[in-house]
């Protein structure tokens, strides 16, 4: 049987400022080396400052895996040389002596399967190498410290997944988990990175490391029990060891770098005092916690009648169920999950698009009420969306310069049949024969009228003119 | 006893070249000797002095950039990159 | 000009007008020309900055505008403490160009206040010793007798004010660095409580323990620059809130009614017999000033200089290790290296009191051995401070020498570095249970070196710590440092 842990690193990318300074915790597209300060650039005599909004955030993600979070929390250092640790020492959470980390014995439910969580611990992110030169004799690491000192959340779970697409599932679930708590934007380059540990039956331990993106973590996995089971059917025994995922070759390589079996020497980070959190702390976090990806879709089926799979699509994603929450009212709920998972979704296809969107709960709402008034058909109402994700214009405006309103009046319906009637001669006579022929009119009508006839009208005259 | 090969680990987990290894055996296998001393200690309480500080009292989540550029105190490359040796 | 009047005399007589901060800065510099190629207290004399300072305060007073507290007043800061533009080097190679980009709190607060930092002084490597001989730019010597060492690891400190090149200094004071060299020197020098003082632009050591503390010529003046530097830094997270004390104001109180414990782990067997004498003359004196002294046993003192060292060296061989020449430090190309060559190369220019440091700190925390001696050493500090805790229970203050020994001669103990641990047997007890405790000149050998005698309080007790310090100073007249 296969035995797979994980240990995944997740950058809390939605604070304002780094887990130990004041400097900005998003790095991304920074000149090099311009984010930084004397603490997240180890300048001597500098102290580090834990970030308040990060302790709570990763209690937040803590109670939301089920763990207990510990009235004190306590942080240590992790010693060893690496040229991205300004400090050659990283800050992290321990739990052998003292006080413990941010949450720990927490499990939560995929498909079914109980995934058990270990720990969960706060800790900094190291700065970024860049490798410059192609011989080994030119070669030479370029550091940049903008990304030291970023926040991360180190969630670690028991070897309780059996296979790469449970590991997939969980690490979804996780992504929308975390977006949804507003503490990460999980699909920015590295923001959320995972390390994989596996074992065949019970035989020795692999990690993986090195694992880009979430699609990798799959192939990684999906390549490492494929290699243990037939050094397994060979009767060999696999090596416990750390090896890296080649991204260029798709394989897992072994890692012969002594890093992996260092001797951390860790010891209590006494510059950051013991951090008491209380019971009232943890209550008050509690209520501050945004209602779980669970609670929002049993919600939406029980007070909507959504169907479930409607249901799912909109609690798992943080903005579409924002976007839901803030335009429905009990009238109109069934229309605005219509508009945002058929047609919204639709048009925002990819996370690029859906973050161009310049949409408003407004919008939505003036354009179901719109539909549902009859002032519009569904048709004209996407083409009312399209207009306003990407102006950002109110329904009214993109209505009138579309030329979209609805077209209800007998008269004026009456008269765009009778000039399908003259064109459409055949059509008539066959539709006189056979009234199931009906909706060939119906279409030219609505093509006439670009979709604005009231199709109702249209069907009760074509009808009578037909009878006629 | 504290061997050559145990101060030479010692002396690569905190990454100095010891041009000397034998004149630190003999001192440090004597102080450590003394450091045994707290091996027969009778405790009463498991507890650690420790301060601590109330989750509220932390830092508040502002970004406040530093108001000097520090690159410019450090060494840099013309990219403002620090340059470090080659890793393997 | 006088330079031996203290600086609490000196603010008086800029005030009244009788002196210029032009001349006394001038005259203290032309003393530190003269005195210190024999002393060696300084690392670095700012002389054109003092100069320049001192006449724009002058100006500052002339004019009647606000003028801060210090008014001119020129101190020397240990040379492990930050002050922008000016070097900081640790008295190690590993820094010998070092310029730190920012000013220390204590720095920032005492420049505000218009003191002058007239230098920056030597100290052991990192502040690693008890004599100051471990500089990597040569030993400072006691102004008392130049063969003699000074303390340390402060010894800039308290050899710069013994030696009247400055008024007052800052030091740091890990397991007795700022009490030995007053001690050593004949000054006054103050280890705050843990918290009191903040500790951002202290370049660590043993950060858990260790505080910044004044070194000065009386306790008057301790007690004004403890107005100056103490209290809650947004910087950091280890300062007590506390309310603002005034610890000047009623120093002169008295100790009428006060009950001293002599700590008997600290007076007994190993005291040096003229300092065990001197402690017994300074306790009759604080009985004759109405104050009741009895014996005190703390057994777990014991234990103290074992757990002291281990935990200093684990967190030593942590805080050094950002040092690796790639952001700042001496000049070395990264060309042709790998990098752990590269950095265990230039690690070696530590020197050896610091690698034996580290050596034993990488040992203490290896896995397997953090809980024989990490974890026993922080046990052993909430064993001394729950002793303590029951001590204060019964008296307000403890009294010890400040050295069990008199002051040596340069290069007497050099070679044995256990032997020299076993003097900070007096002094770590403080920074393993962070209470604070005084070093306060009272007698001179028959050889003409100086004795203190440690006063302790508990934490936070500063104020009544000055008072029975002040009292204490008041029983005993010195000699003065003949020029």
């Amino acid at each position: 049987m296969t035995k797979i842990g994980l240990e995944i690193h997740c950058q809390l990318t939605k604070l304002a400022s780094k887990l130990f300074c004041s400097c900005k915790a998003e790095y991304r597209n920074a000149e090099p080396n311009s984010n930084i300060c004397p603490v997240c650039a180890g300048i001597p005599g500098s102290l580090p400052l834990l970030n308040k909004k990060a302790v709570e955030k990763a209690a937040m993600i803590s109670l939301a895996l089920g763990c207990t979070i510990p009235e004190k929390i306590g942080f240590f250092r992790k010693n060893y040389f690496y040229p991205d640790l300004p400090k050659n020492f990283q800050i992290t959470q321990y739990n052998a002596y003292g006080p413990t980390s941010i949450g720990s014995d927490g499990k939560i439910e995929i498909e079914g399967k109980t995934i058990r969580i270990r720990r969960i611990q706060l800790e900094e992110d190291p700065g970024r190498l860049v490798y410059e030169g192609t011989s080994e004799k030119t070669m030479i690491t370029l550091v940049d410290y903008n990304r030291a000192g970023t926040p991360l959340v180190e969630i670690v779970t028991e070897p309780d997944f059996e296979t790469p697409k449970q590991v997939r599932m969980f690490l979804n679930v996780l992504a929308d988990l975390v977006e949804n708590i507003g503490v990460s934007d999980p699909y920015l380059e590295g923001a959320m990175r995972v390390d994989g540990n596996i074992s065949e039956g019970d035989g020795n331990r692999v990690e993986i490391k090195n694992v880009g993106s979430f699609r990798d973590v799959e192939k990684a996995l999906h390549f490492e029990i494929t290699r243990q089971q037939s050094l397994v059917e060979r009767g060999i025994a696999v090596v416990a060891e750390t090896r890296h995922w080649d991204d260029a070759r798709r394989i897992t390589v072994s890692s012969r770098s002594k890093e992996d079996e260092q001797d951390y020497r860790y010891l209590p980070e006494a510059d950051i005092p013991i951090v008491l959190i209380g019971n009232r702390s943890i209550e008050q976090i509690k209520t501050q916690m945004p209602e779980s990806i669970v609670a929002k879709r049993e919600r939406y089926i029980k007070k909507y009648g959504m169907p479930t799979q409607v249901a799912d699509v909109l609690s798992s994603d943080r903005f579409y169920s924002d976007l839901f929450d803030k335009s429905h009212n009990e009238t109109n709920a069934k229309e605005v999950s219509n508009i945002i998972t058929t047609d919204l979704m639709g048009l925002a296809d990819t996370r690029e698009k859906k973050l161009e969107l310049k949409i408003t709960p407004k919008h939505i709402t003036d354009l179901a009420d719109a539909i549902m008034a009859n002032k519009l058909t569904r048709n004209s109402g996407k083409s009312a969306l399209h207009e306003m994700v990407k102006t950002g214009k109110s329904l009214a405006d993109v209505m009138s310069s579309l030329d979209l309103g609805h077209v209800s009046d007998a008269s004026s319906i009456e008269k765009v049949i009778d000039e399908v009637f003259q064109e459409e001669e055949k059509a008539v006579a066959e539709a006189k024969q056979n009234p199931d022929t009906i909706n060939y009119l119906v279409g030219k009508v609505m093509r006439k009228t670009k979709g604005k006839a009231d199709p109702a009208t249209t069907l009760e005259i074509l009808r009578k003119k037909l009878a006629g | 006893m504290v061997e050559k090969k145990e101060i030479e680990h010692l002396a690569d987990l905190v990454k100095v070249d010891l041009n000397e290894p034998e004149k630190y055996i003999k001192q440090v296998e004597q102080i450590l000797n003394y450091f045994n001393k707290l091996d027969h200690v009778e405790f009463h309480s498991d507890d650690t002095l420790g301060i601590q500080i109330a989750k509220d009292d932390l830092r508040d989540d502002v970004n406040v950039p530093y108001q000097d550029s520090l690159i410019e105190h450090l060494k840099k490359d013309q990219n403002n990159f620090i340059r470090a040796p080659k890793m393997v | 000009m006088n330079l031996g009047i203290s600086a609490t005399e000196f603010v008086s007589q800029v005030k009244e007008g009788t002196i210029s901060v032009e001349e006394f800065v001038a005259k203290t510099l032309e003393r530190i020309d003269k005195v210190d190629k024999k002393i060696h207290a300084f690392i670095t004399v700012d002389s054109q900055n003092a100069l320049d300072k001192a006449k724009a305060i002058d100006k500052k007073i002339k004019s009647k505008e606000k003028t801060g507290v210090c008014f001119g007043m020129p101190i020397s800061i240990k040379d492990n403490i930050c002050t922008a533009g000016l070097k900081t080097t640790c008295a190690s190679k590993m820094l010998e160009n070092f310029v730190a980009p920012y000013d220390a709190t204590v720095t920032s607060q005492l420049k505000s206040e218009d003191a002058i930092i007239i230098g920056k002084v030597n100290l052991d490597e990192f502040a690693m010793g008890s004599t100051t001989e471990f500089s990597s730019f040569g030993p400072t010597r006691n102004p008392w007798n130049t063969e003699y060492v000074p303390g340390g690891s402060s010894g800039g400190s308290g050899a710069s004010v013994a030696a009247l090149e400055c008024l007052a200094s800052l030091g740091s004071d890990t397991g007795g660095s700022v009490r030995s060299p007053a001690s050593f020197c004949s000054v006054v020098g103050l280890k705050p409580t843990y918290g009191l003082i903040s500790r951002y632009g202290l370049v660590s050591y043993a950060n858990s323990i260790e505080q910044i503390g004044p070194v000065a010529k009386t306790v008057e003046d301790v007690a004004f620059l403890l107005n100056i530097i103490s209290g809650h830094d947004p910087h950091d997270n280890t300062t007590a809130k506390n309310p603002k004390i005034d610890y000047v104001k009623d120093l002169a109180t008295g100790i009428s009614g006060k009950k001293i414990g002599i700590i008997s782990q600290m007076t007994g067997d190993g005291v040096d017999k003229e300092v065990a004498s001197a402690t017994n003359t300074a306790i009759s004196k604080l009985q004759d000033l109405g104050a009741q002294c009895v014996p005190i046993s703390l057994d777990a003192v014991e234990h103290s200089i074992a757990a002291y060292y281990t935990i200093a060296a684990a967190e030593a061989s942590s805080n050094l290790s950002r040092y690796d020449n790639l952001r700042y430090g001496f000049d070395f190309g990264t060309e042709g290296y790998e990098f752990k060559a590269f950095i265990s190369k230039a690690r070696s220019n530590f020197g050896p009191e610091v690698i034996r440091r580290m050596l034993l700190g990488a040992f203490v925390l290896s896995a397997g051995y953090y809980g024989k001696y990490y974890l026993k050493a922080q046990k052993v500090r909430t064993m001394i401070k729950a002793q303590l805790d029951e001590a204060f229970k019964k008296v307000d203050y403890l009294i010890s020498p400040t050295m069990p020994v008199l002051p040596f001669k340069v290069g007497e103990k050099i070679d044995d570095p256990l032997k020299l641990y076993l003097t900070d047997i007096n002094t770590v007890t403080a920074n393993l249970s962070g209470i604070p405790a005084i070093s306060v000149p009272f007698a001179m050998s028959s050889s003409g070196l100086p004795i203190g005698i440690q006063l302790f309080a508990n934490s936070f007790k500063e104020k009544e710590l000055l008072q029975v310090a002040h009292a204490l100073q008041g029983t005993t007249t010195l000699p003065e440092i003949t020029p």
